[in-house]
């Protein structure tokens, strides 16, 4: 039973890695690598908080998430002031950059990982409780990245990714968008990486390697860049994958790379063979009924 | 302890060490050059040249020129496949280059796992001696492996740049980079631009990895760090400026090696990035030279 808890557990996760790194990438269109950090320093922060301060976990948890979205200012506010690809240029020097120094410092237990984590709820129903937790959170970022999308603000994001120029030609800053949009996104990572410290009590810098990025593509390219739903199916994919190979009783030296290799392969296939994935996108919310955009008070 | 003898070995050794950043990032920027292309790819034909050259050494025990030459065969190999049945079609297909980015990273990630799946994720080095003879000129230690690194690496930059200048497709390349529609326009094959430019970068990353591997330990991962490294530099250097981003891996390679006078060697790599933040901020289109040298020179007179 915790079995089949803890893979649900993974399935609430990584649907919020999964639904935020679409938002970020699918939906802005922004491209992004570095998604793992942000998760990385949402796990960290909570850990390292609930460790030394005992704060509770909620608090830890949205700390953390917190902190990912401001580590978001960071990378979002230099990349995205110019135009291009500097924002993946970033991505890829932030991630490995921000794991350097996870990996150098002592009090986050350098590369042997942060251990020792306290956990909010203890004795058999722990599975239970978490697995409640982490669907339900799945289940908020969901609903919420829905509501962001479906409305005003989602159709201004359209439009500045269909085309940036014509979109500022109309007075609206996109800049201003996709920092908002990458701090959302990297904010709900955060908060994925405090339900994962404190269930399973322990976070290593090898998790969140550029490999890690390479995971968290596959559930947005398979599961449908740009849709809703899609990101659901990428997770379940996602978990559930791994789960099969364990019955075909590989050396465990071959598990982790064999893995790896049908999560990068599904991406390259889907890419060129269906590059909508599995769940294609909606088509935009119509604008009718929307007192709100008659009156052009729609986001910036 | 910083005397001249010490600066001028760090000088020395910097310089030897920046070789094979040079041929990478010489790569880098040739294809994002001619190919319009952040070829985030470039990493797994790294680690496939690597690992091509080691199993032809340690595997098959063939002698080194064979080796080279089996590893430039096969990464080439990928990398032409990579072209021809990946960005040409997404070219053909117009996508957007959200597509490219994942596309070629993701193809690095593949070769990774690939590798780690055959070789393992223990460091191996190409030969089983890292450490070649040593010899003191004018109180500076100069290693076997500094001359061949450094003679390697200007050999095949001066190599380019004649190529580039003299040769009717080095011509075409250059064309194609400046503006590819109007080359095609005038008769000049964008492709086979596109082949070439390819083509030499794969000498370069074989190069490179030659050099990098008969010093250092590899394991499948390491290449996307050192292509990082090529990232910061062209972007330094100046998006289109192949040497000029050549120069600024030197440049940035001997910061690396001085700072270790300044601070301790596990944070040596986080200097690289806080270029990166830096050249993103203030110099976004390259450090502009001329712009600098004018400034000089008008302060002087």
């Amino acid at each position: 039973m915790e079995y089949l808890a803890t893979i649900l557990i993974l399935v609430g996760i990584n649907v919020m890695l999964a639904a935020s790194f679409n938002l970020i990438i699918g939906k802005a269109g922004l491209a992004s690598i570095a998604h793992p950090i942000f998760y990385a320093l949402g796990a960290y922060t909570s850990g390292l908080l609930a460790i030394h301060t005992g704060l509770n976990a909620v608090a830890a948890t949205l700390a953390g998430g917190a902190v990912a979205a401001l580590f978001s200012l960071m990378m979002s506010l230099p990349s995205l002031r110019v135009a291009g690809d500097y924002l993946m240029i970033t991505s890829i020097g932030f991630q490995l950059g921000l794991l350097q120094v996870i990996k150098n410092l002592e009090f986050t237990g350098s590369q042997g990982g942060l251990s020792n984590i306290p956990t909010p709820v203890s004795g058999p129903e722990r599975a239970f409780v978490f697995c409640v937790i982490a669907l339900a959170a799945a289940a908020v970022t969901l609903a919420a990245i829905r509501w962001i999308v479906r409305g005003p603000y989602g159709r201004a994001i359209n439009a500045m990714r269909d085309d940036e120029l014509a979109f500022q030609a109309l007075g609206r800053n996109a800049t201003r968008i996709k920092i908002v949009i990458f701090a959302i996104g990297c904010g709900i990572a955060g908060i994925a990486g405090g339900l994962y410290a404190f269930y399973f009590q322990y976070v290593s810098p090898e998790q969140f390697e550029i490999l890690a990025s390479g995971t968290m593509l596959t559930m947005v390219v398979v599961g449908g860049m740009g849709s809703t739903w899609g990101p659901v199916v990428g997770a379940l994919i996602l978990v559930a994958l791994p789960q099969a190979i364990t019955f075909l009783n590989l050396p465990p030296s071959f598990m982790a790379p064999v893995q790896g290799m049908i999560f990068t392969l599904l991406v390259i296939l889907f890419l060129f063979l269906r590059p909508q994935g599995l769940v294609p996108p909606e088509p935009p919310a119509p604008l009718a009924h929307r007192p709100a955009d008659r009156e052009g008070k729609g986001a910036r | 302890m910083l005397d001249t003898g010490v600066l001028a070995q760090i000088l020395w050794t910097g310089l030897a060490t920046s070789s094979y950043m040079v041929l990478f990032t010489v790569a880098f920027a040739l294809v994002l050059k001619v190919v319009k292309l952040w070829n985030f790819a470039q990493a797994g034909m790294m680690a496939i040249a690597f690992y091509a050259m080691h199993a032809a050494l340690a595997r098959f025990g063939w002698p080194t020129p064979a080796a080279v030459a089996f590893g430039f065969a096969v990464t080439l190999a990928a990398t032409l496949a990579l072209e021809v049945w990946g960005l040409r079609v997404l070219r053909a297909r117009g996508s957007s280059g959200l597509f490219f980015f994942i596309f070629t990273l993701v193809c690095s990630e593949f070769a990774a796992f690939a590798l780690t799946l055959v070789f393992g994720t223990e460091p191996v080095p190409l030969f089983p001696q890292i450490l070649s003879p040593t010899r003191i000129v004018a109180g500076i230690a100069v290693s076997d492996w500094d001359l061949m690194a450094v003679s390697v690496t200007l050999a095949l930059c001066a190599a380019l740049a004649l190529w580039l200048r003299l040769s009717r497709d080095g011509q075409f390349m250059v064309a194609v980079s400046d503006n590819a529609a109007l080359a095609e326009l005038y008769g000049i094959n964008a492709r086979r631009a596109y082949l070439a430019a390819f083509a030499i970068a794969t000498v370069f990353v074989c190069a490179g990895m030659y050099v990098y591997g008969s010093r250092t330990a590899v394991i499948p991962t390491a290449p996307l760090n050192l292509m990082v490294f090529a990232v910061v530099a062209t972007l330094l250097g100046g998006m289109g400026n192949v040497f000029g981003a050549a120069g600024a891996a030197v440049v940035l390679s001997l910061l690396q090696s001085y700072s270790v006078l300044v601070i301790p060697s596990q944070w040596q790599n986080l200097l690289l990035y806080g270029f990166l933040f830096v050249t993103i901020l203030f110099f976004p289109r390259g450090v502009p030279l001329d712009r600098l040298r004018a400034i000089f020179r008008r302060a002087q007179a």
